[in-house]
């Protein structure tokens, strides 16, 4: 027995040394040593201070300037990525479609993690008739396929890039909304939850205090997701025409006119979009993946 | 109205196509159509397709005359042109004896019969019938005596098709006499138009909901078979009471070898296939290759098979292609909402973003040059229409419309709120409003827009929503009314006067010139009426486009028009020519 006994003990100087790191610390820990995570993370970075500089006016401020003799211009020493109808400078133009891009992505995905997580959380958290509604909800508002559902709200609001956001958040989030729920029914009943109850913590301390910090690395992960799913959608929308007040930049509307332009042999308004978007999305995917799995305790060992 | 827009937005589902299999006369047309088509019905014909097949097999009291321009109309059905009443309400219309419908099942025996004028008026009827879906109606619409009445008692039960109507009637087998309940001098004009084309009962009762399948009529052509999605096919009518092609022309006919066939019986060719093909890949294909004898020429093809000068290149002259240029009767333009605080109460302000557009681009990049601008509402051969008629502000000039702008009240652009303008949504229609944009930015006017789809688009005009939109508008004939009656005062939005014109001495001309025959005073009027609009400026008129047509050398008597419907039972195949030219493709 005492054998045993000793063998399960585990020094104190070491257990301080293992003390301190956090479920997020050793994430950290661990993406850093990625190195495909770090690269992604440099694109990522890359693109947000290119978007910074450019809405400032520091970078590409030539986007808009037309220059009708100049139109279509092949790539070369004047113009990187050629010129499109009005012999706007495409690069330029590309560059600044990332302001777009990145705006609808984050505040897209922003919204769609709040609203999926309050909602999956307080049915997650309570059940029955709670539970059974937004659950309904969800369902029906479900069975509606997402573009069209994105279209149709467009449609109805109008375009522009306040309402792009908010109709991409406003139907994107249950996917989320799904996954927490199932978290929090996980969680109600385990035993810390427990504790604070009978510590006295009411349901929006024990939601929001304990549980939530808890799922918490899936609202993280499902919002890098979401993002890539806005930026996308944006694209789409846009290249129908619902996206993005025309005249601003955006990839979308890029490729949207490469369909009239390449019968014309036009391809590098097509090439410069999809270049900018591809390694923005290729980059946040694969930030992706390691972040869930630089958050997932089952993969700790690695 | 049928209302013409040519801002279309064409989506359409790929067509697998194939011509091959099946014997075709060489001496046929073949025909690709954009649209497909959904009825043969000719209370059914708002469609394009329907105008194009249609004119075929069901004739008309009167026609256009082939190769007159202005568009005249001549009788077709009808013996001589019609006898009209001093008051001008009262027309007699004559119809050619012996005129005899397709041989058809419907029929006794199956030999047509005789056309006598209780068809027109049951095929006028059937417009006014809203169980036969018709989309025509508008072209009797509170024009006829009694008419309005009929229909209105046919709906509550309480008449029949049996029942007369005082305006609309027969005094013998060949003679229709119509009262007008006002004058309506475009009433030879929609007596041209497919939809009152007079129908056989016999068919309409044997055929009953097939009867778009089934169409029987007096035409040069008739009916063969029709493959949903794929073809219509059509034969010469052995029948054929014998149309005459055209004695006389306009100047430079006899060159082009247009009156070589002249007074000739028509038609031409054995056969006509209509093609449905929705999409430009396949129809473009396919004219390359010769299985199609006529085809517009896709805009995203153009400069692979025309020149800079707008003529043919070699290679295509060399196979023995033919290009054809047209007027047609449209325009393109920036309508202006006249309700509008800002815009539509400063004159000097619409004046300055006339002349802060530039024309020029615009044709060269989004028409490849086929496009002349526009000076006026009235589209090119309408009458009305002065080539030399020049609107000022159309000459491009920033000085000017920075001149106007001060006068306006707003110096570079200082204090004007940004202008809203409205498009519907397509690539090429963002395109234009970007244009539009950085042309008024260029004088300090800063421009928001707005993308629609075409539900959306038609909201915001009927609602008044729109400051300023880009749209245009293709005659239903060749009328200047039908352009005129887009700024008439009490058309006003949700009306089709989407600018809201309203001025008084313009009403009190479109009221006077609808009241008189064509002729010298309503060209006055209408002249009238556009110099109103040139000084009050509800719109900025843009562009007239012009139509490309593209055709083998093999196909003769070609004058294109896009407001003619019958132009197949002219058109001739020249069956040396095409032999020799089939073999170089």
């Amino acid at each position: 027995m005492s054998t045993v006994a000793t063998q399960n003990f585990v020094p104190v100087a070491e257990l301080k040394a293992a003390k301190g790191r956090s479920l997020w610390q050793d994430a950290f820990r661990r993406l850093r040593h990625e190195k495909v995570a770090m690269i992604s993370l440099a694109i990522i970075i890359a693109y947000l201070v290119m978007a910074a500089l450019c809405a400032a006016g520091l970078l590409f401020t030539n986007y808009n300037v037309t220059d009708h003799g100049a139109a279509y211009l092949p790539p070369g020493a004047g113009h990187w990525m050629g010129t499109d109808i009005f012999g706007r400078d495409v690069m330029a133009r590309a560059a600044h479609g990332t302001i777009t891009s990145l705006i609808v992505g984050f505040f897209g995905a922003a919204l769609a993690v709040v609203i999926g997580t309050v909602m999956g959380a307080i049915s997650g958290y309570f059940g029955g008739v709670i539970d059974e509604l937004i659950v309904w909800f969800y369902t029906t508002v479900d069975t509606i396929p997402y573009i069209l559902l994105v279209v149709a709200f467009s449609f109805v609001v109008g375009p522009g890039l306040s309402t792009l956001c908010l109709a991409i958040g406003l139907t994107s989030w249950i996917g989320h909304c799904r996954i927490v729920r199932s978290e929090f029914m996980k969680h109600r009943d385990r035993e810390y939850v427990h504790g604070a109850t009978a510590l006295g913590a009411g349901h929006a301390r024990r939601i929001f205090v304990h549980i939530l910090p808890n799922v918490f690395h899936l609202v993280l992960i499902n919002f890098s997701l979401g993002f890539v799913t806005a930026v996308k959608s944006e694209v789409i929308l846009s290249y129908l025409g619902l996206g993005v007040a025309a005249g601003t930049p955006s990839w979308g509307m890029m490729i949207s006119d490469a369909k009239l332009e390449l019968a014309r042999e036009v391809w590098w308004g097509l090439a410069a979009a999809t270049f900018f978007m591809f390694f923005l999305v290729l980059a946040f995917t694969l930030f992706n993946d390691a972040l869930r799995d630089a958050l997932d305790p089952k993969l700790k060992s690695r | 109205m049928l209302t013409r827009f040519l801002v279309i937005f064409s989506a359409s589902l790929f067509l697998s196509y194939c011509t091959r299999g099946s014997k075709v006369s060489e001496n046929s047309i073949q025909f690709p159509m954009k649209m497909n088509l959904s009825s043969l019905d000719p209370a059914q014909a708002s469609n394009e397709a329907t105008n194009e097949v249609g004119p075929n097999i069901n004739e008309t009291l009167l026609q256009y005359n082939y190769l007159k321009r202005p568009l005249t109309v001549e009788p077709l059905l009808a013996a001589t042109m019609p006898t009209v009443s001093k008051d001008g309400l009262v027309h007699t219309f004559k119809i050619k004896p012996g005129v005899r419908f397709h041989d058809d099942a419907a029929f006794k025996d199956g030999k047509g019969r005789e056309l006598v004028a209780a068809d027109f008026i049951y095929a006028w009827k059937r417009l006014a019938d809203p169980k036969s879906k018709s989309e025509g109606w508008w072209i009797f619409d509170g024009k006829i005596k009694g008419f309005n009445e009929w229909r209105d008692k046919l709906t509550k039960g309480e008449a029949t098709y049996e029942t007369a109507i005082e305006g609309l009637q027969t005094p013998d087998d060949h003679t229709i006499v119509i009262t007008l309940s006002k004058p309506y001098y475009q009433l030879y004009y929609v007596l041209t138009m497919i939809y009152s084309s007079p129908v056989p009962k016999e068919a309409v009762d044997k055929y009953g909901a097939e009867f778009l399948n089934h169409p029987v009529g007096t035409g040069p052509f008739v009916f063969v078979n029709w493959i949903r999605g794929n073809k219509v096919v059509l034969k010469r009518n052995p029948t054929y009471h014998g149309s005459l092609y055209p004695s006389a022309g306009e100047p430079g006919d006899q060159e082009a070898g247009l009156l070589a066939d002249a007074g000739k019986p028509l038609p031409f060719v054995d056969e006509l296939i209509f093609h449905e093909v929705p999409e430009d890949q396949p129809r473009w294909l396919n004219m390359m290759r010769g299985n199609f004898d006529i085809s517009e020429i896709p805009k995203d093809s153009f400069d692979g098979a025309v020149g800079p000068d707008k003529e043919l290149k070699a290679d295509m002259k060399a196979k023995g292609f033919e290009l054809k240029k047209y007027k047609v009767q449209e325009v393109v333009y920036m309508g202006i909402n006249m309700d509008d605080p800002v815009l539509g109460k400063n004159r000097n302000l619409r004046t300055a973003l006339c002349y802060a557009y530039d024309q020029k681009t615009p044709i060269e990049r989004f028409y490849n040059g086929r496009a002349i601008v526009a000076h006026s509402m009235i589209g090119p051969d309408m009458d009305g229409y002065d080539e030399s008629f020049k609107l000022p502000c159309k000459e491009y000039s920033l000085e000017k419309a920075k001149e106007y702008l001060k006068k306006a009240g707003f110096p570079d652009g200082k204090g004007l709120e940004p202008i809203e303008y409205s498009f519907p949504t397509s690539a090429t229609g963002r395109q234009f409003g970007e244009y539009v944009q950085e042309q008024f930015g260029k004088i300090g006017v800063k421009t928001v827009l707005t993308g629609n789809s075409w539900p959306q688009f038609q909201d915001r005009l009927r609602n008044k929503k729109a400051q300023m939109f880009g749209i245009a508008w293709g005659a239903d004939y060749p009328d200047a009314e039908n352009m005129m009656q887009l700024l008439y005062g009490p058309n006003v939005s949700p009306g089709p006067n989407s600018a809201n014109f309203k001025n008084k001495e313009f009403d009190k001309l479109y009221e006077e010139a609808s009241k008189m025959p064509p002729g010298e005073a309503r060209t006055v009027a209408y002249k009238k009426m556009r110099d109103i609009f040139a000084a009050e400026l509800p719109w900025i008129p843009t562009v007239h486009r012009l139509g490309f047509q593209l055709s083998h050398g093999w196909v003769e008597n070609l004058k294109p028009n896009k407001t003619l419907p019958n132009p197949f039972k002219y058109m001739k195949v020249n069956l040396e020519k095409k032999k020799a030219l089939k073999a170089k493709l």
